[in-house]
């Protein structure tokens, strides 16, 4: 009867223990900034919902781009992970975003500290944040085509002025 | 050339020479200030919606700078009228020459005297119409474009009202005195 006792209060230690997330369900949804012509970072934002079977988590990390950054609560079961990258090296695409909870936190510290791949610590759930790229501007620049027509208009009335004087 | 020694010409001679002066008559006169006005005036535009300039404050540098810039495009209008003038005169001279002595041929009553007179005022005329249109668009080309140029390109890092001031200021004064060059 001690032995089975123990047990039991071995695994109801674990139980309170674990701030593991079982049985995750995640939606997400995501915004990146698509006009780019006035700011110098690209912001993005993954909204998602993660409902774990044993109950609510108490705080989730996410890995963004080889840095492990922490993700903010909204609401119940309601949570954001945000960044910025700089206009220049935002690159279009699909970007990975994988949660952690705090014993994957635990592991991809520790994977951090060893210098091991991040990617072999299990996530909880893998979001994706897609940025269709952003507008930068029109291709041709106003003034430099101001500037390109001017400058024909000029060389028109310099060589006719030259074939005029010679 | 002053008056004393200008009394000894005739009064065609003295046609002519005011034909092939520097000094040009009040009708080209306002043609090329009213020009000078208008290309001048003109890059307020670009420095008020580009370079947003402040408009209500810089009125009295609009009006000072446009001004001047006037005045000296005028000059340059004037100069390179002159020189150009002589050239298209000289390379017209043929052609002009031919047109007319075909035209005035069939009026048998007119002595050679006044048929050369008549090639040489339609010489003339010729001449300076083209000299005139030429030498604006000449100018007007070449300010527009420095302007641009050194209002993006050069001085984006002043103020507007400087970069304002130096673009229109040393562009109307650079092309005041290119003018003077012969060529």
């Amino acid at each position: 009867m001690p032995k089975s006792l123990l047990v039991l209060a071995y695994f109801a230690f674990f139980a309170v223990v674990c701030q593991c997330c079982t049985n995750p369900q995640v939606t997400s949804t995501s915004f990146t900034t698509q006009d780019a012509t006035i700011v110098l970072n690209i912001a993005y934002i993954s909204d998602f919902t993660l409902k774990c079977a044993n109950g609510e988590p108490s705080a989730l990390y996410a890995e963004v781009n080889g840095n492990i950054v922490p993700v903010s609560i909204v609401d119940t079961n309601r949570y954001q992970v945000s960044w910025t990258e700089d206009t220049k090296t935002a690159s279009s695409g699909d970007k990975q975003v994988r949660i952690f909870d705090e014993d994957g936190y635990a592991a991809a510290r520790k994977a951090l500290r060893a210098g091991e791949d991040l990617s072999s610590v299990p996530s909880v759930a893998d979001l994706v944040v897609n940025h269709p790229g952003a507008y930068n501007g029109p291709w041709l620049k106003s003034e430099l085509l101001a500037t390109l027509v001017s400058l024909v208009v000029a060389y028109f009335a310099v060589s006719f002025k030259l074939k005029v004087t010679a | 050339m002053s008056k004393s020694q200008s009394k000894g010409f005739t009064k065609e001679e003295e046609l002519l020479l005011q034909d092939f002066s520097r000094n040009v008559s009040t009708k080209s006169s306002a043609l090329f200030y009213g020009n000078a006005l208008i290309v001048s005036a003109v890059p307020i535009w670009l420095f008020w919606r580009i370079h947003l300039i402040e408009i209500y404050s810089s009125l009295i540098l609009f009006v000072v700078v446009t001004s001047i810039a006037t005045y000296l495009l005028a000059l340059a209008y004037k100069n390179t009228k002159f020189t150009l003038k002589h050239k298209i005169a000289v390379k017209r001279e043929e052609a002009v020459t031919r047109d007319l002595s075909k035209k005035l041929s069939e009026d048998k009553k007119m002595s050679k005297k006044e048929k050369d007179e008549r090639i040489l005022w339609k010489k003339n005329e010729v001449a300076d119409f083209e000299a005139t249109t030429l030498s604006i668009f000449y100018n007007n080309a070449l300010f527009l474009t420095i302007v641009i140029i050194s209002s993006f390109y050069l001085l984006p890092s002043f103020t507007p009202p400087v970069n304002y001031t130096i673009s229109i200021g040393v562009t109307s004064g650079l092309l005041a005195l290119l003018s003077t060059g012969s060529q």
